[in-house]
């Protein structure tokens, strides 16, 4: 409330909220010894009070504060303790509250039927006619909710005003609340079915407008202007369509959207923003909403756009905030005079799997296969085969940043126990400590790590060096574990450096991991191309096959040699002349080999017969 | 005594890791136009699954991202056996943290793992592989 505060008692009072009578309303509080008797009253009116003191920085602070005892005084002179039935002063006026929603409590409004109840109501205010939200008895009253202050207003006046059948006055209570809702599986469920009614897949476009209203969702108080309601309608675009372009929440009595800028992220594509006939108070508010490309724009009907006398000073200060904008509250805009920059650059698109050699890709493919065939069993033990003698490991993990989510499963004790981030491990004694070195320190150390199953098919795998000497090997991806309550999935990053050994086969020199939690978009996504035991490696665009040369061998210092040979043939498809004359050029630097290969190609400087087997 | 040297290795790993980074993020984040510098010039830069070889082709592709702001979370170094690179002194360096482009307000974690090769006195990258924390499959 502070922070409420601070922001709105600068406020001066609009259209919306001018009839100020607060302080006749306080006056006539005093002398009337009926006003507010019911004990019921009390504690609804905190609310109500503080949104009155919010409006108004100037309200006497004593006449609220001597509120309360006030009451207790009245109640015991008045003698109507324990009297259910509210007995407002005859002059007690009506206070608009901060957000348009009054609920209507008719005492032993139990008695009578609905239609009974609704008709003298609507028969008393005719010619106005209005809609009650979420009518339904509650012990002996009968509790509705309207949404239009002149309503509220009037019913607040038909307290005591009509006779009922049993001779009866209808009482009439009328208080400044916000219908109670709790968000669940099912309430997501009926709004997005409301929401995918509303949406044009031709134009992408969705419309909100009055979503409280849609006929589907009048039994639950689905009001947009709540940000849990809004974050989790924006949620079910984000996944539904996030390719959405034009949005109208015209109507959705809007009033604080700094929590609309998660939009900025999810909804990148969105060009058409209404926001009209809202409560948005400052062109300020906007600010969060800068990031969207926003084209056309539409805020007609909100307490800001009142504020400017001028209203060419209106349209340039929107235009500042959006830059793009080509139409606003429905009128196309001159063309502004800007300066010759380019966009904001993006980022170039993702992909899954890169390799610095294409003859790399089976050797990874079975690597990855394996050892995480392994990794994932009931015992880590038989990775021992795959490390070095002297391999080490160490692991790194943190939390994502501003990650609300803290349930159980959530915690990364496990993990963050062992890490080894030197930014935190300063001392060089608990550097080395928490290195493993030596094989059967690095395998015991990923015994005792959590159970998991690994995505295969979701792994980013970088392999930037394959030489014969040494193989570099990253891979990005999401596991679950599978012996923590909830399975919960975890995101990791890690590199293994691989060397041949002496059986002709591989060993692991070096391991890093990192591990923390998965984003919410890794979540859903993680396993969803199924389990296969195997990565899918995308087929290479080209692969150089280069026939085996039974040419005469020249000779080479050692075995290492003739492998850089071999692959450096396969894959530039150089004959063996040319391959060593580039390798002993470049001094059997592999990489550099290649490196040079790749240039002088670019450039056409190698003759034809340097392919001529 | 060999564990002497392992003990410095390990101890001389860290320390490349924290200067390292500081340079590298810092030239990234603010003087993009001399970052390939800090790469071999036939050094490999692979981001996102895009690879990138040599530093030219580095320097141009860094500066067509947009503008941006890593903020390093947790850092790891490990040395590599002197015998691998052509008997030159190699760590392998793994920083992760958020990042912000285009100066807005959106942060995506990212990780990012390094090769760095002592050339001459100086630390070149070998190896850089960058990738944002995102789903990846199809």
């Amino acid at each position: 409330m502070p922070k409420r505060g601070g922001r709105l008692r600068n406020w001066k009072p609009n259209d919306h909220f001018e009839h100020d009578d607060r302080s006749h309303s306080n006056n006539t509080r005093r002398v009337s010894f009926k006003t507010n008797t019911n004990k019921g009253k009390n504690k609804f009116r905190s609310w109500n009070d503080a949104s009155q003191l919010l409006l108004d920085g100037d309200i006497d602070m004593g006449a609220s504060g001597g509120q309360g005892p006030n009451r207790k005084g009245f109640r015991t002179r008045g003698g109507r303790l324990g009297s259910p039935a509210p007995r407002p002063a005859a002059r007690k006026k009506f206070i608009a509250g901060l957000l348009p929603w009054y609920q209507v409590i008719i005492p032993y409004g139990a008695k009578h039927e609905k239609d009974v109840i609704l008709r003298v109501l609507l028969s008393y205010l005719s010619p106005d006619v209005f809609i009650p939200h979420y009518y339904k008895i509650n012990g002996n009253a009968a509790v509705f909710y309207v949404d239009d202050v002149k309503i509220a207003e009037k019913l607040f006046y038909a307290d005591r005003k009509i006779v009922m059948s049993d001779g009866f006055k209808l009482v009439v209570i009328v208080r400044n609340s916000v219908p109670n809702v709790v968000i669940d599986d099912s309430m997501k469920e009926k709004m997005k079915l409301a929401m995918a009614k509303r949406y044009n897949a031709a134009t992408k476009a969705l419309d909100l407008t009055k979503f409280h209203a849609d006929p589907d969702l009048c039994d639950i108080f689905c009001a947009l202007f709540r940000p849990m309601i809004m974050l989790a309608a924006i949620d079910i675009i984000a996944e539904n369509i996030p390719d959405l372009e034009a949005l109208n929440l015209n109507d959705n009595k809007l009033h604080g959207i700094e929590h609309l800028k998660i939009m900025c992220p999810k909804l990148k594509n969105l060009k058409i923003l209404y926001l009209g006939d809202n409560r948005i108070p400052f062109l300020g508010s906007m600010d969060p909403l800068k990031p969207l490309p926003l084209v056309e724009l539409y805020l007609k009907g909100n307490p800001m756009v009142k504020r400017f006398s001028d209203h060419d000073i209106y349209v340039s200060d929107v235009r500042k905030k959006f830059p793009k904008l080509v139409r606003l509250d429905g009128v196309d805009l001159p063309p502004a005079i800007g300066f010759d920059v380019s966009d904001e650059v993006s980022l170039p698109p993702n992909k899954q799997w890169f390799l610095i050699d294409q003859g790399g890709q089976t050797l990874v493919r079975d690597f990855l296969t394996q050892y995480f065939a392994i990794y994932d069993s009931d015992s880590r033990q038989p990775l021992l085969e795959a490390y070095d003698e002297t391999a080490m490991l160490s692991m790194a993990s943190t939390y994502l940043t501003g990650d609300m989510r803290n349930a159980p499963e959530n915690k990364l004790n496990a993990y963050i126990s062992k890490s080894r981030n030197i930014m935190r491990i300063t001392e060089r004694e608990s550097r080395r400590r928490y290195l493993k070195i030596g094989k059967l320190q690095v395998v015991s150390f990923l015994s005792d790590l959590p159970k998991t199953k690994h995505d295969l098919l979701g792994f980013a795998v970088d392999l930037p060096v394959f030489t014969p000497g040494m193989i570099v090997l990253t891979m990005n991806g999401v596991f679950r574990e599978t012996n923590v309550n909830g399975n919960p999935t975890r995101a990791f990053h890690r590199t293994f450096v691989i060397v041949p050994n002496s059986n002709g086969g591989f060993s692991i020199t070096n391991d890093m991991l990192f591990v923390t939690n998965t984003t919410r978009e890794q979540e859903s996504k993680a396993f969803s191309s199924g389990t296969p035991d195997q990565p899918i490696v995308p087929q290479p665009a080209q692969v150089v096959q280069a026939p085996v040369v039974p040419t005469p061998q020249p000779a080479l210092h050692d075995d290492n040699q003739r492998m850089m040979l071999n692959m450096l043939g396969q894959q530039t498809g150089m004959n063996e002349h040319w391959s060593i004359n580039c390798l002993q050029e470049t001094g059997w630097d592999y990489q550099r080999a290649l490196f040079i290969f790749n240039q002088l190609q670019s450039e056409g400087k190698i003759p034809a017969e340097a392919f001529v087997k | 005594m060999a564990s002497e040297v392992i003990y410095k290795n390990i101890d001389n790993a860290c320390e490349t890791a924290e200067e390292f980074t500081r340079v590298f993020y810092k030239q990234l984040d603010n003087s993009r136009h001399l970052t390939s510098k800090l790469y071999l010039d036939t050094g490999l830069l692979v981001w996102n699954g895009n690879g990138i070889n040599g530093n030219e082709k580095i320097q141009k592709f860094l500066m067509d991202l947009p503008a941006s702001n890593h903020v390093l979370k947790t850092l790891d170094a490990q040395h590599i056996k002197d015998n691998l690179v052509s008997n030159k002194l190699t760590y392998l360096i793994q920083a992760c943290g958020d990042v912000t482009y285009n100066n807005d307000q959106v942060k995506t974690p990212f990780q990012q793992t390094f090769l760095v090769v002592a050339i001459e006195g100086k630390w070149k990258i070998a190896s850089d592989c960058f990738r944002l924390q995102v789903p990846y499959s199809n």
